[in-house]
């Protein structure tokens, strides 16, 4: 293990979601071979190669696991296989009659195709991807390597449903590997600022930015420009006062029910937020149409929720608020017809609103009439999606990471699973399907490195120095 | 570095909604190659049709066109660019997180859609694994790897633990995915090459075999050569059935023909598996002793001791280990298991 894992002056790609390796893979070069004997170049790539492919494996052990055979595959079009038997590749002169009226990129009658070559040198590190630490950070179930190697040593991985302690264990085809929720939430989630706040570093320094921005677009007193962040501004304001003290208490916890939902508005507009600052524009009407909804849908059922609230429990604690709130939601979603608006009104649709509504609490149910039954319908349908939303990714402070969940920093420009892995993000497991391996045009092991490079690494290799 | 970070390497720092954001995307100043490229296009497209977009040399374009096939030069459609927040769609060079390496390219995973369906189809329809794999261009293993997933987190949902959603929503925004739409022109997109053959170890020697010019010299001869074990590719790949059925239509027979050709040779597959399965039962109650024990059955076995070879270290033989202490009880010696069942 370096003792600079880091450093920027001997810059080395590393096996993690860092910034210093974003930075270091940005500026990464082919190393200069002029004035470099054939051994310093073989020696200069093969540690280049080894500071990214497992550092942590010793370079005896890695000797051993080195394999100058390497695997590839050719796909074969079954088209092709039963229109020929073989024998065609004999014609002509012995290697295939030319194909006649066909042409090919250059306008050429009849030229073959040549397949693009098989990186063989990229395999040089396969071995290394068998091992169950790197498949873990390959399948992103870890920010790096070495963050995967403490979860398995911890106990917090296991393979065909059985603990496995062993960060060298080599996955064998069809092995399933498993790891923690919790964990790789963490491992893949914002970090928190500090202990007992559920905000993360990131999320501050974004609106940070932002109030900057917006600063700066004031003093300029730019036309355009002011209207834009003003709104921004405005959101900050929003988050500063009244989100804080809505983050701050658990809805779980509220005393109230109206306060308890309106809890729960503040942080389904910060979801939504959050969404607003990823998308489009057309997305951002929809969403604000959602809000404003759950806005009407709310003062709509308010007594109904309430009443309910207070049959339902002797304080109106905790969760049963919630809880009413929900089986409100689902009374409404069951009572009203999904496609009234579309289908003309039967009489006996008619007949089962009426009923369900005389059924229902008489102040509650507010109209019989089917645009109003459609819209509450839909109401409900969206306010349920936020809360499902909500409570699939809720404010907690208790997580060790900063909540709502949401992806660290740098991580999108590493984010990409190869072929060999399948991977269930929701169960956070991966089956290790079969070895990686060359195909033409493409080898399956990710390495940041050229091809020469890792040809040079391979021959270091081969103990033919 | 912090310059860096804070310049061109900005871009980094959060997710592309609705795209990858790979490092090749991007040139040396942080500008997206792509929408830079899309504005020149989009003036020069009645004269020069896409000449510039595509940087790779052709033939691994055509190569990359079969692993991706959703990667085309097309123009994208209205409402997938405006989820996209107006960005086109990524190119196949866009798709490489290491600029050094043009080996490599992220490829696409399957999406939520497509996991489902293909759960519906093996594991409430009950198709067979291999039909649903050929139909959906989805590899067999990885059919069966999905289904073992989804059918785990079936059981989460029906036991309330809580998924990881909103990772898996992340993520999933975050890489390329092979779509599943249902009721369209064209609901299945093939996700990967599916007849894959291991280049074997006994076709790599290049081999100088004179044939009469007369003879009809076939892979299967070809093969032989190669070793006299070894079989033809059309016999080695995961799907042959496929080539039956193609030889079939060219044969010119009509489509109940096929099925029903199909559906014996089903049969006649099963049928000798059958057979393995009841020879394997016959031979074990022949040869085998078993003796119920408390915990375990003993099973007794005649062995030939003259399997152990010239040197008596034959590695099927009984006995092997004799003369051959393992080290794994030395110290610093860690034994990892090679297997987990």
């Amino acid at each position: 293990m370096p003792r600079r894992f880091h450093g920027l002056k001997k810059p080395r790609v590393r096996q993690d979601w860092s910034k210093e390796t974003l930075y270091n893979l940005s500026r990464l070069t082919l190393p200069p071979a002029a004035n470099k004997t054939f051994f310093q170049q073989k020696w200069l790539a093969k540690s280049m190669t080894r500071a990214y492919h497992n550092p942590y494996v010793r370079e005896g052990q890695w000797t051993r696991m080195f394999d100058r055979r390497l695997p590839s595959v050719v796909s074969m079009d079954h088209r092709y296989l039963a229109r020929h038997d073989g024998s065609e590749m004999a014609g002509g002169r012995g290697a295939g009659a030319e194909v006649q009226g066909r042409e090919d990129e250059e306008g050429e009658v009849g030229a073959r195709v040549t397949p693009p070559k098989t990186p063989y040198m990229h395999m040089t590190f396969w071995p290394l991807e068998r091992r169950l630490d790197t498949a873990i950070w390959r399948a992103l179930f870890a920010s790096s390597v070495k963050q995967a190697r403490q979860f398995v040593v911890h106990g917090a991985v296991k393979v065909n449903g059985k603990r496995m302690v062993y960060p060298g264990y080599a996955l064998n085809p069809g092995d399933m590997f498993s790891v923690d929720p919790e964990r790789v939430m963490f491992a893949t989630g914002a970090r928190k600022r500090k202990r007992g706040s559920a905000v993360s570093e990131q999320d501050l320094r974004e609106e940070r930015e932002r109030s900057r921005a917006a600063k700066a677009a004031e003093e300029r007193g730019m036309e355009e420009g002011r209207e834009g962040e003003e709104s921004d501004v405005g959101m900050a304001n929003l988050e500063s006062d009244e989100e804080r003290e809505a983050l701050a208490t658990k809805p779980e916890e509220e005393q109230d029910a109206r306060k308890a939902m309106k809890n729960l508005m503040t942080r389904a507009k910060r979801i939504l937020e959050d969404a607003k600052r990823q998308l489009s524009g057309k997305r951002q009407q929809e969403l604000r149409a959602f809000a404003q909804s759950v806005r009407k849908t709310m003062s709509k059922y308010r007594p109904e929720t309430e009443a309910a609230a207070a049959a339902g429990s002797e304080s109106g604690s905790a969760d049963t608020t919630i809880e009413s709130l929900e089986t409100a939601l689902a009374e409404i979603m069951t009572k009203i017809p999904s496609d009234t608006l579309s289908t003309l009104p039967t009489s006996e649709q008619q007949a089962a609103i009426t009923a369900s509504a005389s059924a229902s609490n008489a102040q509650a149910s507010p109209e019989s009439e089917k645009e109003d039954a459609y819209t509450a319908r839909k109401d409900a349908e969206l306010l349920h999606a936020a809360l499902e939303r909500a409570r699939a990714n809720p404010l907690d402070v208790t997580r060790p990471y900063a909540t709502p969940w949401k992806p660290r920093e740098w991580m999108s420009a590493f984010a990409f699973i190869p072929r060999y892995l399948e991977v269930n993000q929701n169960v956070c497991s991966a089956v290790y399907l079969r070895h990686p391996v060359a195909r033409p045009g493409l080898a399956e092991v990710p390495t940041p490195f050229a091809g020469e490079t890792v040809g040079l690494a391979f021959n270091w290799y081969l103990r033919r120095r | 570095m912090w310059r860096w970070l804070n310049g061109p390497g900005k871009v980094f720092r959060k997710a592309l909604p609705g795209s990858t954001n790979y490092m090749n995307a991007y040139d040396k100043q942080g500008n997206l190659l792509r929408t830079r490229n899309a504005g020149r296009e989009a003036g020069s497209r009645r004269n020069k049709p896409e000449e510039e977009t595509l940087e790779e040399d052709e033939e691994t374009a055509a190569r990359r066109d079969l692993e991706n096939p959703d990667l085309t030069d097309e123009e994208p459609r209205d409402e997938e660019s405006d989820a996209r927040g107006g960005i086109p769609k990524e190119r196949r060079s866009d798709m490489r997180p290491y600029p050094l390496n043009d080996q490599f390219s992220s490829q696409a995973v399957l999406s939520e859609e497509l996991r489902e369906e293909l759960y519906t189809q093996v594991a409430v329809y009950k198709h067979d694994i291999s039909s649903v794999a050929a139909s959906f261009s989805v590899d067999i293993r990885r059919v069966a790897a999905v289904v073992r997933l989804k059918t785990i987190e079936k059981q989460w949902v029906a036991e309330g633990k809580r998924l990881a959603k909103p990772y898996s929503e992340a993520v999933l925004a975050m890489l390329p995915t092979t779509p599943f739409r249902p009721n369209t022109a064209n609901p299945v997109t093939p996700h990967e090459p599916i007849n894959d053959i291991e280049v074997h170890a006994h076709t790599r020697p290049q081999i100088f075999w004179p044939a009469s010019e007369s003879r009809q010299f076939t892979r299967e001869d070809a093969a032989k050569v190669f070793d006299s074990k070894l079989l033809p590719a059309d016999k080695r790949i995961p799907l042959p059935m496929l080539v039956d059925l193609e030889r079939w239509k060219l044969e010119g027979l009509d489509r109940q023909e096929r099925t029903k050709k199909q559906i014996e040779a089903d049969d006649k597959a099963r049928r000798e598996e059958d057979e393995k399965v009841r020879k394997r039962t016959e031979w074990q109650a022949r040869t085998q002793r078993v003796v119920q024990g408390r915990r375990w059955d003993f099973k007794f076995q005649d062995i030939s001791a003259e399997k152990v070879g010239k040197d008596g270290r034959g590695k099927d033989a009984v006995g092997y280990r004799y003369g051959m202490p393992h080290e794994d009880r030395k110290r610093g010696m860690l034994k990892i298991p090679t297997s987990v069942e």
